[in-house]
């Protein structure tokens, strides 16, 4: 890929030194699968439904040491919906979140590569249910710090390259959002915004996202099946809410350069780095 | 990589993210969903989340033993639900209700036993010959006597800010205005603020709001002031002396907005003590399915006192409807307000 980029652009000079090029590999995604959903701000209840999710994660190796820094960024919107055990309401989830992370990464032994580090995002959403007059909502929105892990294996499925990974990440604290015992949010609205952003630790804020996928490489484009696991559960102001879902993966993955043309570039001395 | 490694590998893994996962997820909750798991369930949500047992002097515990003693294992929903309706209905609260596919049970005291005081025809026919506006949820005219009125039935009826503008100067000529909220039963509290904003000149504090910060009954928040300002731009505001017309069935935000305007100046509350209902019902559910709704946020008015019980008419202004002379066409409540606009004081 990299060869015919730039035989294409015809520019090779100074061989003095070494070009690095760091790969963009990409990945965009869609989720299916179950979920539960919990506030005891909403109703005591627990409810069961199915989590959609779209996804586009994004890694590269990082400019100040491709070698053994990666970074990543993860963007994602997600829908669940389900039903009360009694299967006579339903209540919905939808957020947005955004996470970039900054892992170091080692090269260990059979084709495996290794990374931790930390990583920090936002969390924008909201659980609503319908049947509730004056409390249909409740927010959730967050800010945290993560501790951050990923392993990848390069191998063989036949003759097919597939890359399998390992991602998961597990906030170590943050500020966040959650409203009042039995504050209404008409009295939020008039103003009363007391004790509602707290510090979050494991306590009181808990949530992990495992992923585990794997990219079949049949071309420029791969793709990508996996599964994801997330665990969410707060408690404050002696609200519980637990979102938990387990969801099939699929989509393409692939990776990408970018390359100035005007930039002269010697194809003898350029090392590719690739984000995993 | 050697099969082994990678096998204990994905072990430690596991359980790793496995004991974390179990340990860290926060605890809810739960009850069977069988008739005593619904009668638990349902005691222990309003006992967690309802405002009024010290003000009403409910003895949840002691209800709690009573009911539970009805509860068995071989009742019917219906049965059930009659239970649950009785249990409720201890906290004599208009607020509070509980809803399944068959019936919803509502606390009709509150209203029934008291005189309606209210027949709508009976303005409408005998005050206004039938010649009266309506706009947006309000009736409105002017009486013979040159005071205005307007009939405001429900505060679920969004009150738009150009209506009232019409509405307030079509009856600018009036020396007063009556503002009639008897059977309003309530709905929403920007409507109130709406309303009220035409009739105050400045920020004001209209009463405060209070919530539950825990399951105990005593937790409670700091009463929170609300502040109303006036309609802005150029709203027409109204200036002249007023009444608030009200009775039993005025409820919930009609009974706020009573509670408001008793404190304006040139104001009078006219007529029988509100129905009270000023705590903000929340929504729960139970295992079944049914839902429940009570209150949970107590309302005050501007001195800090607790309408739950209903507001009553400035002093001197109580007054009935007498069916005699309904029977001859007069609502002498309204003629008692508008003998009140239109007689000049001493």
């Amino acid at each position: 890929m990299l060869a015919a980029s730039v035989s294409a652009w015809g520019e090779v000079t100074d061989s003095s030194r070494t070009e690095i090029i760091r790969p963009v590999m990409s990945a965009y995604t869609f989720e299916a699968g179950g979920s539960h959903l919990a506030d005891t701000y909403l109703t005591p209840l627990i409810y069961g439904g199915y989590s959609l999710a779209l996804q586009y994660e994004r890694w590269q190796a990082m400019k100040f040491s491709p070698d053994r820094w990666v970074m990543s960024l993860t963007v994602r919107g997600t829908w669940n919906d389900a039903d009360s055990p009694a299967r006579n309401n339903s209540m919905w989830y939808a957020g947005l979140d955004a996470r970039w992370a900054m892992l170091h990464r080692w090269r260990l032994p059979w084709g495996i590569t290794a990374g931790a580090g930390g990583s920090t995002g936002i969390m924008a959403g909201c659980m609503y249910n319908g049947r509730n007059s004056n409390n249909p909502a409740s927010a959730k929105v967050s800010w945290t710090v993560d501790a951050a892990a990923y392993a990848s294996w390069k191998t063989r499925l036949g003759r097919l390259p597939v890359t399998l990974t390992y991602r998961a990440t597990l906030p170590l604290t943050g500020v966040f959002y959650g409203v009042e015992y039995g504050q209404l949010y008409y009295e939020y609205w008039l103003g009363n915004r007391e004790n509602t952003i707290h510090w979050g630790h494991w306590g009181n804020y808990f949530a992990m996202d495992n992923q585990l996928t794997a990219d079949l490489h049949f071309g420029a484009t791969s793709l990508r099946l996996g599964y994801r696991g997330f665990v969410y559960s707060t408690k404050v102001n002696g609200i519980t809410s637990r979102m938990t879902s387990n969801t099939f993966i699929i989509g393409i993955s692939g990776e990408w350069m970018s390359l100035n043309p005007r930039k002269k570039l010697s194809v003898d001395n350029a090392r590719i780095i690739n984000a995993l | 990589m050697p099969y082994h490694v990678l096998r204990h590998l994905s072990v430690c893994i596991i359980s790793l993210f496995a004991s974390l996962v179990l340990s860290s997820c926060h605890e809810i909750e739960q009850w069977d969903n069988d008739a005593r798991g619904n009668f638990e369930a349902l005691w222990t949500v309003v006992d967690e989340h309802y405002c009024f047992f010290d003000d009403k002097g409910v003895d949840w515990d002691e209800v709690h033993e009573r009911y539970s003693a009805k509860i068995s294992d071989n009742m019917s929903s219906a049965e059930l639900f009659d239970v649950c309706a009785a249990m409720l209905a201890e906290l004599r609260d208009g607020h509070t209700n509980l809803l399944s596919p068959f019936e919803v049970s509502y606390y009709r005291q509150w209203w029934s036993d008291y005189p309606q005081n209210y027949d709508a025809r009976l303005v409408e026919q005998y005050y206004f010959n039938f010649n009266y506006r309506q706009v947006n949820g309000m009736t409105y005219g002017i009486l013979p006597q040159n005071v205005g009125y307007i009939y405001y039935g429900s505060f679920s009826v969004t009150l738009g800010e150009g209506n009232l503008d019409h509405v307030l100067d079509y009856l600018s000529s009036a020396q007063g205005l009556i503002i009639d909220v008897r059977d309003n039963g309530g709905g929403d509290l920007t409507n109130v603020e709406t309303l009220v904003s035409r009739f105050i000149t400045q920020e004001t504090v209209v009463g405060s709001i209070r919530h539950k910060t825990g399951p105990g009954h005593d937790d409670f928040s700091e009463p929170y002031p609300i502040h109303y300002r006036p309609a802005g731009g150029s709203h027409v505001l109204w200036g002249k002396p007023v009444v608030v017309l009200c009775n039993r069935s005025t409820y919930s935000a009609a009974n706020n907005f009573v509670s408001i305007m008793k404190y304006l100046p040139d104001v009078t509350i006219v007529g029988a003590t509100t129905g009270g209902g000023s705590g903000m019902p929340f929504s729960s559910e139970i295992p079944n399915g049914w839902g429940v709704r009570f209150s949970a946020c107590p309302m005050y008015d501007a001195k800090g006192i607790c309408t739950e019980q209903g507001v009553e008419p400035t002093e001197g202004c109580a007054v009935d409807l007498d069916p005699a002379a309904a029977l001859q066409g007069r609502d002498t409540m309204l003629d008692f307000a508008v003998a009140l606009l239109t007689t000049a004081p001493d």
